[in-house]
């Protein structure tokens, strides 16, 4: 009965300390100014941006850039932070997270519990994780070994080539270290290329002596040997490196969440309030679900934008103020030496009703895909301007007949079909 | 909160503003005035586009971005911090206006961060001389543009 007269101050519990956590932690204390907000991350270090860390690896963005949210940023949102604490268990009758920090066991109390805890790499048999020689890329702790392991003369295997995969192999040329990549496809950056841009994306990568790429190839057994690692391709060749990155893919941290109740279909099942099935638990970020915003079906979209605004919707239904995320659309964007590369939406949709327009010069290659006459994806390579005004047009379902009519669809290779801008030619 | 308002039936694509953006930025106390402009006007056969960051109101790209490059800085700008750009271009892939920009030898994003004219008169907007260009308070802007939307003379 206490505790009915105390509603008003609630305790808000957020296991996971990345985008979706804070941006949730940061809107719940906007919302609510006198509830309890406590975060609980398993890393030694306070929140930082997880697609740096390759940059970081690069030496393109330095350590007091990546750790910006340094503990103040904390203190000055009055939110409770426990680093290096690992949630093991939720008790959901009881409304306590078993979490463990340095071998040693704490309760926490929630009246709301947010999952985000996002993923982790996945590893095989043919490649077991191993502390000191075969790890994935996904933490600041991972960034940091494999810098202290990055010397100019040594050498890595990356199995994987993935957004991640290829960024990791950025990273570590620039550093010096010889990089080879072997990837199971036969495009690079899995499914947001096609063979055309993918070949464009590996022959400027492999234009660096340090860098080559294999693809149709895989990986069948890693073992040690002194003090390198062998690895065993699928056609039977052996390679030697100092050390070995995992990039084949993720999993969603769902382990903890075992007997709770929460539906867990390799993802974390949650509606368009960001509820798990389980009352007053909700998720967001890289361990759920979300909507794709065109078809409304559910997808897995693991992406930087998606699990900001995860993280915002969870703390307003977490305050009581109901709202719904409408979803987002598959997308990514990346930068190798100065080539960028941009996909958006159904790149790998294929049928009888699709239509494709493409432009192919030198250095451009753009190419949209048309589902009964409206776009349903974009993809560049080299020339990426204005690929949010045709991202407006995929959301927006507007007819490709009509938006080539628009003028700011004339800044688009792939629509006027001159390369340049249209302005040289006009103007 | 102020707004950029770009009417394309008056504008006759002189690019007088793209030149007082280019002579505003190179005075600028900041690095990134050397690749201005910021602003460009661009002749299509369906009328004149305009491509400038608009600071819009909500704003994707803020929400996009992997570094914290791009922030809504206190007066409603969008500011970008050049240090902590690694050019992933996420920015551009959302940007409705296509005002991201490219810069031939540095992996970075640019845009106008309105550095000119104490970010209420811009140099584009003083330079247009047939009100194709106006840089207004965001509801007067947008009552504006309801009562012409009224009147018939824009669509959207």
């Amino acid at each position: 009965m206490k505790a009915k007269a105390k509603k008003s101050i609630r305790q808000h519990v957020i296991i996971g300390n990345c985008i979706a956590a804070v941006t949730a932690a940061n809107t719940l204390r906007e919302l609510n100014p006198d509830d309890r907000i406590v975060i609980i991350g398993d890393e030694e270090v306070p929140s930082y941006s997880r697609c740096l860390i390759t940059y970081y690896l690069g030496g393109m963005v330095t350590q007091n850039h990546l750790l910006s949210h340094a503990e103040k940023w904390y203190a000055a949102r009055d939110i409770e932070l426990h680093l290096a604490t690992r949630a093991e268990g939720v008790d959901v009758k009881r409304r306590i997270v078993h979490a463990r920090h340095n071998g040693r066991k704490k309760d926490i109390r929630y009246d709301t519990l947010l999952v985000a805890t996002g993923s982790s790499p996945i590893f095989t048999k043919s490649f077991p994780y191993d502390p000191n020689g075969i790890v994935g890329m996904r933490t600041y702790a991972d960034a940091q070994r494999l810098k202290a392991w990055a010397r100019k003369g040594k050498k890595a295997i990356i199995i994987g080539a993935g957004f991640v995969g290829l960024k990791t192999a950025y990273g570590l040329v620039k550093r010096g270290v010889q990089v080879k990549v072997v990837e199971l496809l036969p495009t690079v950056l899995g499914r947001m290329t096609d063979l055309e841009a993918s070949r464009r994306v590996r022959d400027r990568l492999v234009r660096h002596e340090l860098l080559d790429i294999e693809l149709n190839n895989s990986v069948v057994a890693t073992w040690r040997h002194r003090n390198a690692y062998v690895v065993r391709y699928q056609n039977g060749g052996e390679e030697q490196a100092d050390f070995v990155v995992a990039s084949v893919g993720v999993q969603a941290n769902t382990s903890f969440l075992e007997g709770t109740g929460v539906q867990i279909d390799r993802i974390v099942c949650v509606d368009d309030y960001q509820r798990t099935t389980v009352e007053d638990i909700y998720a967001a970020g890289d361990v759920c679900r979300s909507r794709h915003i065109v078809t409304g079906q559910w997808i897995y979209n693991a992406i930087w934008p998606v699990a900001a605004a995860q993280g915002r919707i969870a703390a307003y239904n977490m305050s009581g103020q109901p709202q719904t995320y409408a979803g987002n659309i598959p997308m990514n964007s990346v930068d190798f030496y100065e080539m960028w590369i941009t996909a958006i939406g159904d790149v790998q949709a294929e049928g009888d009703d699709i239509e494709e327009i493409s432009f192919t010069s030198n250095t451009i290659y753009q190419k949209v895909k048309l589902r009964n006459g409206i776009p349903i994806s974009f993809m560049a390579v080299g020339n990426v301007d204005g690929a949010g005004i045709i991202r407006g047009a995929i959301v927006g379902r507007t007819p490709w007949k009509e938006f080539i009519r628009k003028p700011q669809a004339q800044l688009l290779p792939v629509v006027n079909q001159i390369g340049g801008f249209l302005s040289k030619a006009v103007a | 909160m102020k707004a950029f308002v770009f009417r394309p039936d008056k504008c006759d694509v002189c690019r007088e503003c793209e030149v007082a953006c280019t002579a505003a930025c190179s005075t600028a106390p900041r690095d990134s005035a050397r690749y201005a402009p910021f602003i460009k006007v661009y002749q299509s056969p369906q009328g004149p586009f305009l491509r400038l960051c608009k600071h819009c109101e909500d704003t994707p790209c803020v929400d996009a971005c992997i570094g914290e490059s791009l922030q809504r800085g206190p007066d409603g700008i969008i500011v970008q911090d050049e240090k902590r750009c690694v050019g992933c271009f996420m920015c551009n892939m959302v940007c409705p206006h296509g005002a991201i920009k490219t810069v031939m030898g540095l992996e970075k994003a640019f845009k106008c961060t309105l550095v000119c004219g104490d970010g209420d008169h811009p140099a584009c907007v003083a330079a247009c001389d047939r009100d194709a260009l106006q840089f207004d308070d965001f509801s007067t802007t947008v009552k504006r543009r309801r009562t012409r939307k009224i009147q018939g003379i824009v669509k959207k």
